[in-house]
């Protein structure tokens, strides 16, 4: 079968076709994170494969440098899956003839051999734990548990983000909510994988995971991991997962009361940033503003492109890894934009609901030359911090 | 051109041992990162001479069916290798020269044999010197490119201090791999269970004849060197210095 006869192929079934319908609005490209500086817009991709010219964009490099960030699909008026369709099927192609960016091929090799893209040991997953002073439960000791606990990869490994993971546990702990997680027994939910168009490897992921999910009793999925969030919300479903999954976001909503009763004064300038996976893709936009107005003393401020029309960090669908290629095209990543932005309405800290957002923003405050005025925080810590700390 | 890149498999340090109350957590194996990057020097080289690629594995009992040396041969298939073989040695050991002497009757007739210069249990890379002097091959070692003109083998090896050297090299040739000229290419999840599915592999068992003369004596961590924080204000982790620099006699 020829490159292009596979493509359509492939297209057909990830887009339902829809591709088709493309008027050539130019819709996406005007929304497209980088779509001032890609070749390959995505209304030009669609033209390309139109017109048999893919081997144009593969050499482009354009379909690595889209941060799936459903700005595009969101806006599209055919409602075309350009970000989980078309994107990840010229993805998979790349990955097929076995020359994706480099720093790509070892994040998903590592993934590959050991659930997790920094090539630590899955036996070291859990050891967050051993940084807090109480002990986490886990269910291959307890076997049930009203909430299932998911820290993915960064949650778990990641020096920073891990502290993101660790406040959430110490909020459940307060909130005498019985939780456990899976420890090494968990690995990677896979959503990357599927952006970066490696869907047999997110499909080998969910099978491993529904398989340790199968072992244990539990009511409810919490992560703080947007992308985790999206996995096991929307595709882990159809391979049998039949349990509410909650964004960390909504779990603290959810607990709002027993929190409010906690919270002390603090004395903060706090904007939301509406991550990608958590706002546009999966419409949740009020509750963490709820939950960070709720907390004395917060004056809340909003970016001036917030909810549906948030600028995106630039870390989703491998973007995090990514950074020798996009700054190939790319004089100011999107999350350096971002922080000058949150500078721009008089934020001193950018509350997050992504994992990724952390170290993305806090680097971009390094470079923009912002660190030490602004500070940057998932809900998790802020929350926390109105429990432990303040006035 | 009759190509072939040995892989060998070896103990993942990223996991290690784990020593629990109730049981020993072993450690599992990995392919050899430089042999990896050997294959995918073959695998290169071979598109560049129209030559055929064999990949053989090096086991013995404790590692011929793991499924790191399953998954390296995999790869290899995936990417276009047209044999794969095991080598499987009778005893277990890290001798070289008594690896090399096992092996050296089945990589006859290969015209490029690529192995890679290192692996985590030597670093002194001799396995390729010591095959190239029992088949009477020329050998080359830090090699991080192969290419084919005008009939001749052409080699590019790495010196020191980003120093490059380009080499004609008569065949049959050893060649020692650091890295291949290109990164290693990537092979999705689904294509590498196809190719374990169609894989066919050969093997050949080896006696393994014993040299001796080399004895492990003992394996150990060397004792971590002390770390000593100066405090102070300039002046006076300066001073501080000046001491430590005395004590050493750099000063």
């Amino acid at each position: 079968m020829g490159y292009v006869e596979e493509l359509i192929n492939r297209l057909k079934e990830l887009t339902e076709e829809k591709y088709y319908q493309c008027l050539q609005c130019g819709t996406c490209g005007g929304s497209c994170t980088y779509g001032m500086y890609s070749p390959f817009t995505p209304r030009r991709i669609i033209l390309a494969i139109r017109m048999g010219l893919i081997d144009e964009v593969l050499k482009s490099n354009a379909h690595w440098l889209c941060t799936s960030c459903q700005l595009c699909s969101s806006r599209c008026p055919s409602r075309i899956p350009i970000t989980d369709g078309i994107i990840p099927a010229l993805r998979e192609l790349t990955l097929l003839e076995g020359n994706p960016p480099e720093e790509l091929s070892m994040a998903l090799m590592n993934i590959m051999r050991y659930g997790n893209p920094f090539k630590e040991s899955p036996r070291r997953r859990a050891d967050w734990t051993k940084e807090l002073d109480f002990e986490v439960p886990v269910m291959m000791k307890k076997k049930k548990a009203d909430v299932l606990f998911i820290p993915e990869c960064f949650g778990a490994y990641h020096r920073r983000c891990k502290e993101a993971t660790k406040a959430l546990a110490k909020i459940m702990k307060l909130l005498e909510v019985d939780f456990a997680i899976l420890g090494h027994e968990e690995r990677c939910t896979g959503d990357h994988a599927r952006l970066c168009g490696e869907f047999g490897l997110f499909e080998d992921l969910i099978e491993k995971n529904m398989k340790v999910f199968k072992k244990y009793e539990f009511n409810k999925i919490v992560t703080h991991d947007a992308h985790a969030f999206n996995a096991l919300k929307n595709y882990y479903p159809a391979f049998g997962l039949n349990k509410p999954v909650l964004h960390h976001t909504q779990f603290l909503h959810e607990n709002l009361e027993g929190l409010k009763e906690m919270f002390n004064k603090l004395d903060y300038t706090v904007v939301y940033h509406d991550s990608c996976y958590v706002g546009r893709k999966n419409g949740i936009y009020d509750e963490p503003r709820e939950v960070i107005k709720s907390i004395p003393g917060i004056k809340f401020v909003e970016f001036k492109r917030n909810r549906e029309n948030a600028l995106c960090c630039g870390a989703g669908g491998g973007g995090i890894w990514l950074d020798s290629v996009i700054r190939e095209f790319v004089k100011e990543r999107p999350a350096e934009d971002r922080v000058k932005e949150a500078k721009l309405v008089g934020a001193d800290v950018i509350v997050t609901g992504c994992i990724l957002d952390i170290p993305m923003f806090e680097d971009a405050l390094k470079v923009t030359g912002l660190e030490g005025e602004i500070i940057v925080k998932d809900i998790a810590e802020l929350v926390l911090e109105a429990i432990e700390g303040g006035e | 051109m009759k190509i072939c890149a040995l892989i060998r498999v070896v103990p993942d340090l990223v996991e290690g041992i784990e020593i629990e109350e109730t049981e020993i957590i072993p450690f599992r194996f990995i392919p050899n990162e430089r042999d990896e990057h050997a294959v995918e020097e073959a695998l290169i080289f071979k598109k560049k001479c129209n030559g055929t690629v064999d990949i053989i594995g090096i086991v013995d009992e404790e590692t011929r069916d793991d499924e790191a040396i399953e998954e390296a041969l995999a790869m290899a298939f995936a990417k276009g290798a047209d044999k794969l073989k095991k080598i499987v040695l009778a005893r277990k050991t890290s001798n070289r020269m008594e690896i090399a002497k096992a092996i050296v009757d089945e990589l006859k007739g290969y015209d490029v044999i690529m192995v890679g210069i290192q692996s985590i249990d030597s670093f002194a890379g001799y396995l390729g010197g010591i095959l190239a002097v029992l088949l009477g091959a020329r050998y080359i070692g830090g090699v991080v490119s192969v290419d084919f003109r005008d009939g001749d083998v052409i080699v590019e090896k790495e010196f020191g201090g980003g120093v490059f050297g380009e080499f004609k090299v008569k065949t049959p040739a050893v060649l020692g791999i650091v890295s291949a000229e290109n990164p290693i290419s990537f092979v999705p999840l689904t294509k590498l269970r196809q190719a374990m599915r169609s894989m066919e592999v050969e093997e050949i068992e080896v006696d393994v004849p014993e040299i001796g003369g080399v004895e492990v004596a003992r394996f150990y961590e060397p004792e971590k060197p002390e770390i000593v924080m100066l405090e102070g204000d300039v002046e006076e982790i300066a001073d501080k210095l000046i001491e430590v620099f005395k004590a050493l006699s750099i000063v």
